[in-house]
């Protein structure tokens, strides 16, 4: 009797103990493949806040260096020995990977590829919506300019599959807008000096346009019209620091940064969680949509001030949250710390 | 015995700290076992093949700076190859091309008298640049029993990994060391004046060594090709790791002293480091400086317990 008696109030006191206890005490593993590059490092610190605000994660190993696809087979096979519940990978390549992701899938641990994606059966694919990121910011500069007008279009890298997807994006907010012209198409090559001259070169010709939208060169676009004199016109960017900051420095600019961060490292982590959860996403592949930050209205001024902060590396993408994803505060993520980190 | 204990003092100290180091890792994560191995062994590879090139030619008294992009280029011609052509040719073709980028790095240090490293830093570039040539952005494919072949333990706890690493070795350099040249080799490396004057051709001497450099880069780029299915072209961080494992292991770097087993015994201590800095979720940012520090310890120990047997 007396032993029954203690069994109860064990059970009474489990009772009462079990809704605090039962969060769940994930490992997660980060396998990354480029140090030193700000996106990726916006990513990294996106995970390990992320990890941080998560209840469910007690510890996140990170395996981040600069190496090739037979480094990341070696980071991912440790981490599977190292026990980890869910691996979330910047992968650096689609192919390579296989035999130590299906190692993982087939241990039971989720597997979550961010930002590229990897062609491993059972693998679950988080990354910034393309397409959507070029319609975002072509609509709105076909509205800007009231629906008719010539712009200059300039890409990324031919045959780059972001490049491809921001084009139909492109070409879609281009058919909802018969009116607006594409006057000049040019690929960047994504470079700096190169989308700088290919505008120098356009300007020079003389041929009037009302708009540019650019594949993430941006800040040496202003610049370019600004040094040869040009009257500026409506500009689209990405929100690379230095444009975000020339949307609030550069006087006549009008123009607006489309997200595209580094931070779906968190919603990747995130992504994981609910997962193991037992919620997983209806498909394997999930899309974040961008957001378009422009300089306008008074609401998106004070939308573009708020997202800068001093502390921010310069390297890095400014938009560092992934709106319904991601739950740091902009504290967090610049510390940079994961769960256990002091 | 013990004889042959002293003789092999560093490669025996070299065993004790693996099995020390297997030691820790079972202890930091239980479930640490033959998987686990495997993996390290596969981790291994590429890593060993690099090593035992860069030890041949450190012995003979030079240094390859090129191993990682002759193993880039080796791996792209695996995976071109074998889209369009069955393995078996295509691994003959790929080994004969390695003997090949090693011939052309030792005629041209013996021909130029340019010294090896500026050499071979050279042919860095070439290399690198003619990997991206044959495949500008990664792909290809690798046939499938080199695949699978590569993985798993044909024999239990004995990693698959691990005997290529072992048969490769045998296959070349037990035979090579114990050979006319083999012996050239050493006396090369440890006296270049005193090996011609006692009648080595010390010139072809150099150039077969690296010619065996470039047959262990193609197995290394074998190896990748194997381990990833596809071929990339830009060379992965296997130069100076070679140069790391070849000095850890005992090799003298100026040549003539030291063996192949050593160094491939410190590839597979600087993996497992590496494993065990991953299960203690160390910063990945401090891992490489704790790599660092290890290893100079490690050759400051061994060095410091060298000298204090030969003054004995």
């Amino acid at each position: 009797m007396k032993k029954q008696i203690a069994g109860a109030a064990a059970l009474a006191i489990a009772a009462t103990l079990t809704p605090a206890a039962f969060a769940a005490d994930y490992t997660i593993g980060v396998s990354n493949t480029v140090q030193g590059n700000g996106w990726r490092e916006e990513m990294i610190c996106a995970m390990r806040a992320q990890a941080l605000v998560e209840a469910d994660v007690s510890n996140l190993i990170v395996a981040h260096r600069n190496t090739d696809s037979a480094g990341q087979l070696e980071d991912i096979n440790n981490l599977i020995e190292a026990g980890v519940d869910a691996i979330v990978l910047n992968p650096s390549n689609p192919d390579a990977l296989n035999s130590a992701l299906n190692a993982a899938m087939e241990k039971g641990i989720v597997v979550v590829a961010v930002d590229a994606g990897v062609t491993a059966d059972g693998a679950y694919i988080l990354s910034n919506n393309q397409e959507e990121y070029a319609y975002l910011g072509a609509k709105w500069l076909f509205e800007q300019l009231g629906g008719k007008g010539d712009v200059v279009y300039m890409r990324g890298i031919a045959g780059v599959s972001a490049d491809t997807d921001r084009d139909n994006g492109f070409k879609r907010a281009l058919a909802e807008h018969p009116d607006i012209k594409v006057v000049h198409e040019v690929f960047t090559g994504w470079q700096q000096d190169q989308g700088k001259q290919q505008m120098f070169d356009f300007l020079a010709t003389g041929i009037p346009f009302d708009g540019v939208w650019t594949s993430g060169i941006d800040n040496v676009i202003v610049d370019a019209f600004v040094e040869s004199g040009a009257p500026l016109v409506p500009i689209v960017g990405a929100d690379n620091a230095g444009f975000v900051q020339y949307l609030t420095e550069v006087d006549g600019l009008t123009g607006a940064a489309v997200t595209n961060p580094g931070s779906v490292g968190g919603a990747g982590v995130a992504l994981a969680v609910d997962i193991l959860n037992g919620s997983p996403p209806a498909e394997k592949t999930v899309l974040v949509n961008p957001v378009l930050w422009e300089n306008a209205s008074d609401e998106g001024r004070a939308t573009i001030k708020a997202a800068q902060n001093p502390n921010l590396d310069p390297e890095w993408p400014v938009s560092v949250s992934v709106p319904g994803w991601t739950d740091y505060t902009m504290d967090q993520i610049i510390a940079c710390k994961g769960p256990g980190d002091s | 015995m013990s004889d042959l204990i002293r003789k092999n003092a560093w490669v025996a100290g070299l065993v004790v700290l693996l099995a020390a180091l297997l030691a820790i890792t079972k202890i930091i994560q239980p479930s640490f076992g033959a998987s686990g191995l495997e993996s390290v062994a596969r981790a291994a590879l590429p890593f060993a093949f690099a090593t035992a090139g860069m030890a041949v030619v450190v012995i003979v008294g030079g240094i390859d700076l090129s191993v990682a992009s002759m193993m880039a280029v080796c791996a792209v011609t695996a995976a071109v190859l074998m889209e369009k052509i069955s393995g078996v040719p295509a691994v003959m073709i790929v080994l004969a091309l390695g003997l090949a980028m090693g011939l052309i790095n030792g005629a041209l240090i013996v021909v130029t008298r340019v010294p090896d490293i500026v050499v071979t830093l050279a042919m860095l570039f070439v290399w690198e640049g003619a990997a991206l040539l044959i495949l500008e952005t990664p792909g290809g494919s690798t046939s499938e029993w080199l695949q699978t072949g590569i993985r798993g333990s044909l024999v239990p706890g004995l990693p698959n990994a691990l005997v290529i690493i072992a048969a490769a070795v045998a296959l070349v350099w037990v035979p090579l060391r114990r050979s006319r040249l083999g012996i050239s080799i050493y006396a090369t490396g440890s006296n270049e004046r005193a090996a011609f004057r006692s009648g080595v051709d010390v010139g072809r001497t150099r150039i077969l060594a690296y010619g065996v450099c470039g047959m262990f880069c193609a197995f290394g780029g074998l190896s990748l090709a194997s381990l990833t299915g596809i071929g990339e072209p830009v060379p992965g961080p296997y130069l100076m790791a070679s140069v790391a494992a070849v000095v850890l292991g005992g090799v003298v770097l100026g040549g003539g002293r030291g063996g192949l087993l050593g160094p491939i015994i410190a590839v597979f201590i600087l993996r497992i480091v590496r494993t065990i800095l991953t299960l203690l979720a160390v910063d990945p940012n401090v891992t490489t400086i704790i790599e660092g520090t290890i290893m100079v310890c490690v050759v400051m120990l061994g060095t410091a317990l060298t000298l204090r047997g030969a003054r004995k």
